[in-house]
């Protein structure tokens, strides 16, 4: 017995299945030729919290601003300190372009050369803030540094493949996220919602964010171990030639939960710092910011909350200002 | 194997050419069949075929042993075989983790502390499904229905068919297994259809459901204090699950149907439905009729009074929410839908839809029901619904709520319209009845569509955790 019978013939699925093919394919011309006669508008990504926050820090760093204070670093300069609360105390202009712990320093000059060249002869002081965590790992990701270099020139993410020659990514990253706000994960989401309540946030506050997070002291496992990766020094030494002369640069740690420090470390933590400042040959070194807080101002193991980032705002503030 | 992932897309082409290949042998079609869908379901984990094999097995032989003997002792004992096979294994992946915490947690209450054997149970994709496809396969042999099949392979086949094996429609007996012991036309049209049907679904799934979860995530996930949040989320999820089951279901059809089978419509508009009994013949409507036929119909139905009936009512929703999953918030999903039905049953009698200028009024109020319900559903615990339910009282809004109905309205609003273009016309294919040229455009729209939000990391459909 016979399974099944066509009742047509191959030839005939032409139009049922071509015609459907050949809209797709037309539409991949279309978006591949409005690229190339630069009828797209710039890029920009704002596809996830990642890319909104790097964006976003790349377009302040080649905007003209006010601010003659600069904060440069990772994640914790990004969370900790509030730019307009360190402007406001330390009697200056502050913007703050802090960005992940897996951008490497190399983006962050860049970041910094965007913002001299964009605001001649304006900065005076640029404050490098990282974790003890990311000098400990400095496993910086490639990509993530490539992202800034990108967003600095305007560049088009990375392609992928057949979605690049789909012109997906270009479709994605020109005009679907200008048009469509995308949900952040978890509590990001909970408390900033999208990736365009998200910009507006880190415009609203020269670039700071709050983690809206609360610490476990039970959640990490051991304890803080100050120590320097290798492959600081090559990379302090591109991030001090990209310091514009006669513009101050200090150099500092962030803060880690007091359950997760142990008290004799805090003379490697200092060592670690002076021997980060010889390597940038930073002008101030700022081994008075607290190595420690109480857990309950802290948001995780490398953020404050809202409660840690006033005080430790105002500490730095206080320090910049005696210098 | 899950329709919306690159792995699938590639099996899916393969067989096809296997397909054509076969066609001059129905039983070497059948052969691929089962060996295509038990490679389709053990690319979850392989061990879960074991129980697919042995839930065939079993019902295969009732089946024959219920032909066998006329006897009604015998033919109860071959039936209750069945039942406790099929449940037996139900029970134990699905409920026992459940049942055993359940217990123990309320001998706590009595300041006892019982030391229950407590297994994580990895619970099989679509062990609902298929065992109540063939449970409802044993009774209809039971109740005389229909004969009993002697070839195991048509049988394997009927069990494990792969379009519809983790998700439904759960078939019956009666309309899919003659389907592969017969000779199948596959004409132009069904083509036509089948393909619509899988762009349709597929564009459901990933650009509707897909969408729509992280907006109703991030409401479920840590409930605010606001009211119109609570309210958004829980539209979307409405929508979202309607999208994701809906879609699957289409998909399901549609592969279905380009293989030259019917399977049956699991899905009619149903947020068009003017009451809970209406709303429950348009959605999942094959679980539905299966409750209806194999568990009301059993309890009495309506043939026992208008207590009993009642409690028959809300009962049969209350083991449907607990088909759903483990969990009490199913449970009370299932409670709130049969207190739904009974309240709509005393207040209607036998009257199934408003009319005039009451129809409206009918409809927003099934459209609150059945919303109130999602929110149930979705919650995941208690404590999580009556945060919800709490939160419905504080009429304040974060500021990204525009962000947030900006979405929500991008997102369901081709499926809105879609809805109500099928109602409008009163055909559930009317895009198929657009100029060729035009149905291309919107198909090939659609694809691309698909391809922008195409994930490598596929989003699971809903459905196959239950």
């Amino acid at each position: 017995m016979r399974s099944h019978e066509y009742q047509f013939r191959l030839v005939e699925l032409r139009q049922v299945l071509g015609l459907p093919l050949v809209v797709v394919v037309g539409l991949v011309f279309v978006m591949h030729l409005a690229d190339f006669t630069g009828l797209l508008p710039d890029p920009r990504p704002l596809l996830d919290m990642d890319r909104t926050i790097l964006f976003h820090q790349a377009s302040a760093a080649r905007t003209p601003q006010k601010a003659d204070l600069l904060l440069l670093g990772d994640s914790s300069c990004l969370m900790d300190v509030s730019a307009p609360a360190l402007g406001r105390l330390a009697d200056r202009s502050a913007l703050n372009l802090g960005t992940l712990s897996y951008v490497d320093l190399a983006a962050d000059a860049a970041l910094l050369r965007a913002y001299a060249a964009a605001n001649p002869g304006r900065l005076r002081t640029v404050v490098l803030l990282l974790h003890p965590t990311t000098l400990r790992l400095g496993q910086q990701s490639g990509y993530h540094s490539e992202l800034v270099w990108r967003f600095l020139s305007r560049a088009d993410l990375p392609g992928a493949g057949f979605e690049s020659w789909l012109g997906l990514d270009l479709l994605r990253s020109r005009l679907l996220a200008r048009l469509l706000p995308v949900p952040l994960p978890g509590l990001y989401g909970a408390t900033y919602g999208f990736t365009w309540d998200l910009w507006r946030q880190l415009d609203a506050h020269s670039g700071t964010l709050t983690d809206p997070g609360r610490y476990d002291p039970l959640a990490p496992m051991g304890s803080a171990e100050f120590r320097l990766a290798g492959g600081w020094e090559g990379a302090c030494a591109v991030l001090r030639a990209a310091v514009p002369s006669g513009v101050t640069l200090a150099v500092g740690v962030t803060p880690c939960p007091a359950s997760f420090v142990r008290p004799e470390t805090a003379q490697s933590c200092r060592t670690l710092l002076t021997t980060l400042g010889q390597w940038l040959r930073a002008d101030v070194v700022l081994t008075n910011l607290p190595l420690m807080l109480p857990d309950q101002e802290f948001a995780s193991l490398t953020h404050l909350n809202a409660q840690g980032t006033p005080q430790f705002t105002s500490t730095l503030a206080g320090l910049l200002k005696q210098k | 194997m899950l329709f919306n992932s690159d792995v699938f897309l590639r099996f899916f082409a393969a067989f096809l050419l296997l397909y054509y290949l076969a066609r001059g042998s129905l039983r070497l079609r059948n052969l691929l069949l089962v060996a295509a869908s038990y490679l389709f379901y053990g690319w979850w984990d392989y061990r879960f075929l074991a129980l697919l094999l042995a839930s065939t097995v079993l019902d295969f032989s009732v089946g024959l042993g219920l032909q066998a003997t006329q006897e009604l002792p015998l033919r109860r004992a071959w039936l209750g075989l069945s039942l406790a096979g099929n449940l037996g294994m139900l029970g134990f992946f699905k409920y026992y983790g459940f049942f055993a915490e359940s217990f123990a947690t309320l001998l706590g209450h009595f300041g006892l502390r019982p030391s229950l054997l407590t297994l994580h149970v990895v619970l099989p994709v679509g062990i609902s499904f298929y065992t109540f496809q063939t449970l409802s396969y044993a009774i209809d042999v039971f109740r005389r229905k229909i004969p009993a099949t002697r070839d195991f392979l048509r049988f394997a086949t009927y069990v494990s068919f792969f379009p519809q094996l983790v998700a439904g429609p759960i078939e019956r007996g009666g309309h899919l297994l003659p389907q592969f012991s017969q000779t199948r036309t596959i004409a132009r049209t069904m083509v036509i259809e089948g393909l619509w049907l899988m762009i349709w679904g597929m564009f459901k799934k990933v650009v509707v459901a897909d969408n729509l979860a992280p907006l109703v995530e991030m409401v479920y996930h840590a409930p605010p204090n606001s009211s119109p949040m609570v309210i958004l989320a829980t539209i979307a999820f409405g929508l979202q699950i309607y999208g994701d089951f809906s879609g699957y279901s289409d998909i399901a059809r549609g592969i279905a149907r380009v293989l030259g089978f019917e399977l049956m419509l699991n899905f009619n508009l149903p947020y068009l439905a003017t009451n809970p009994r209406d709303f429950w013949r348009r959605w999942h409507i094959s679980l539905s009729t299966w409750l209806r036929d194999y568990l009301y119909i059993s309890l009495g139905g309506n043939r026992l009074g208008r207590t009993r009936t009642a409690l028959n009512l809300w009962l049969t929703m209350l083991l449907g929410g607990l088909w759903h999953g483990a969990a009490w918030n199913y449970v009370l999903w299932g409670c709130w839908h049969g207190g739904g039905l009974v309240a709509h049953r005393a207040w209607s009698g036998d009257r199934n839809n408003a009319e005039g200028r009451w129809k409206p009024l009918a409809w927003a109020g099934t459209v609150l029901f059945v919303s109130y319900g999602w929110l149930l559903f979705r919650a995941g615990s208690l404590e999580r619904i009556l945060a919800l339910t709490s939160a419905l009282a504080h009429w304040n809004a974060p500021p990204y709520i525009y962000s947030y109905l900006l979405s929500l309205t991008v997102f369901s609003a081709p499926l809105l319209l879609m809805q109500w273009w099928q109602s409008r016309s009163g055909d559930l294919l009317i895009p198929l009845r657009l100029p060729p040229l035009v149905l291309g455009l919107v198909e090939g729209l659609l694809i691309w569509s698909i391809l922008i939000f195409w994930r490598k990391d596929s989003t699971p459909f809903i459905y196959f955790q239950f």
